[in-house]
């Protein structure tokens, strides 16, 4: 299978909670999101129980709701909290959807979360598994697969990049960063290590920036203003190869104006 | 093989709060979760079913919003549910909660197996899940970590003790509770959780189980609070080391003895 390159608008979507109070309503709301996506041309990136918070599957939502996917335009999202038969089961699926892009992250565990063991993902000499694992797993067992992982320019560098090396050695063929909000040394110096590697820019579509306090690593103040879309277009001067991951992108102020933004670029193009 | 698992929906362990007039927890406004422990106890019911047959019934008392809970069990794969919904069940204690859910286990019928997860997180008294064999006069094993055989007329269950565990065989209808320890529940699936949100829960009240409403809710419940506080809360904060790798590591081993972590 032909690799696919990952590029454009990523819009991050979350489908609906277990204990949600409202089923119907949050899965009728996930499926407009994604056929908005869909008709706007842009990638939809679908979380797996982030936060550690326990959510439905993007590809059950799908297959359950029968929603009109292009699958190429579709990056699930598949972290080490899940069993093996789980493992299994959602890429046996995701294959059956047509889905083939994955994003494989560590991902933030809970109580209720099971965790990969090493002999689920046929890993030797580590006690846990984490991305690269992961990735080397499904690399080797469905090699139609296309992986990218994470990248953290908040991280000590050198320990970020030797990581960066052993997940593409396993096999990533992609990657997303952090969230950025301006020009970032270490994701230049990324994109000058791997000038071939397709790299996408998580860009915080939120405007509460002082949530990006954990990621960051030093406190950011809860009145810090900030300008989301104004940021974005920023970032896209400064990265103009790079394809933008929008998390916590609001759908009925922020969306059309991504589509505005869309538009105009393509346009140039 | 028919098995009632029985239930509770408990605040949210991050957002207990208590009355400090009446000491009692204030469930109004409080995220509500179904209790860990019982986790356990659906996870393994559903399993004992998925191996030798028969109907899972999930069972609780609260309020109405303890349908939640219910819910969260069909989705996990039990078959009916029931809840004990009435304002005479209200204020129960233990001795009165176990006389209620004895009385609609009674009801049910032709009951083999009830398993109830080692303690509720508000209460912490582990005394339902015994209280309701005692009612019964059923044989019952607390804190059980494995069942290991099931057959027509017995259980085979390991029982944790203080250094290990005993191995018990217990006659049918027996009631167990169950510790963390026994499995790993299962996270429902999509299918199952709106099969589960459309599934009937009826509502009993007491003259549908046949229970003496005088043995009912506060006035009926022996125990008396005398003081309760909230636990302390633990706070959580990220701690960023500076310098090169082996400075950090360093620092890291240092700042982890000097809290007793190794």
């Amino acid at each position: 299978m032909a690799e696919r390159h990952i590029e454009g608008y990523h819009v991050e979507i979350i489908p609906p909670k277990q204990d949600s109070q409202k089923l119907e309503e949050d899965l009728a709301l996930f499926a407009s999101k994604l056929t908005r996506i869909r008709g706007s041309g842009f990638m939809a990136s679908i979380t797996d129980n982030a936060m550690g918070l326990l959510a439905f599957q993007g590809h059950e939502c799908i297959e359950e709701l029968g929603i009109d996917i292009d699958p190429d335009k579709i990056l699930i999202h598949l972290n080490t909290f899940h069993t093996k038969q789980n493992l299994e089961e959602i890429l046996d699926e995701c294959r059956k959807l047509g889905i083939f892009n994955l994003l494989a992250i560590s991902g933030d565990g809970s109580t209720r979360l099971p965790k990969l063991r090493p002999e689920d993902v046929d890993a030797t000499g580590t006690a846990s598994v984490t991305s690269v694992e992961l990735t080397r797993y499904i690399r080797k067992r469905y090699p139609e697969f296309n992986v990218g992982v994470a990248f953290n320019p908040y991280e000590p560098e050198a320990h970020e990049f030797e990581k960066l090396k052993r997940k593409l050695n396993a096999g990533a063929s992609f990657v997303i960063t952090q969230p950025i909000i301006e020009k970032n040394a270490i994701v230049d110096k990324l994109i000058e290590m791997y000038p071939d590697l397709p790299v996408t820019i998580e860009a915080w579509m939120s405007k509460k920036l002082y949530l990006l306090s954990d990621v960051v690593g030093y406190p950011i103040p809860e009145d810090a203003e900030f300008d989301p879309i104004g940021t974005l277009k920023q970032l896209e001067k400064d990265y103009p190869q790079c394809g933008f991951y929008l998390s916590l992108l609001g759908f009925k102020t922020q969306y059309p104006v991504i589509e505005e933004m869309a538009a105009e670029r393509a346009a140039r193009e | 093989m028919k098995i009632v698992v029985c239930i509770k929906q408990v605040p949210s362990a991050g957002d207990a709060k208590i009355d400090p007039e009446t000491k009692r927890i204030v469930r109004e406004g409080s995220k509500s979760v179904l209790n860990p422990f019982d986790l356990y106890a659906v996870e393994e019911a559903v399993r004992i079913k998925e191996r030798k047959g028969g109907e899972v019934i999930a069972l609780s008392m609260g309020p109405e919003s303890a349908k939640n809970a219910l819910i969260e069990a069909l989705s996990m794969g039990a078959d009916d549910a029931l809840l004990l919904c009435d304002r005479a069940f209200a204020g129960s204690d233990t001795w009165a909660t176990s006389y209620a859910l004895s009385k609609a286990i009674e009801k049910i019928g032709d009951v083999d197996l009830v398993i109830c997860g080692k303690q509720a997180i508000d209460g912490d008294t582990a005394q339902v899940g015994p209280g309701i064999a005692s009612k019964l006069g059923m044989m019952q094993a607390a804190n059980v970590l494995s069942v290991d055989a099931v057959s027509a007329d017995s259980l085979t269950v390991k029982r944790m003790n203080e250094r290990g565990y005993d191995v018990l065989r217990l006659k049918l209808p027996a009631l167990i509770t169950v510790v963390k320890d026994i499995n790993f529940p299962r996270i429902p699936t999509l299918r199952n959780a709106r099969i589960a949100r459309k599934k009937e829960i009826p509502l009993l009240k007491p003259a549908d189980i046949g229970a003496d409403p005088d043995k009912l809710g506060l006035a009926a419940s022996p125990t008396r609070v005398v003081k309760t506080a909230p636990p302390a809360v633990r706070e959580s904060a990220t701690l960023n080391i500076a310098g090169g790798s082996g400075e950090a590591a360093a620092a890291l081993v240092n700042e982890l003895s000097s809290r007793g972590l190794l």
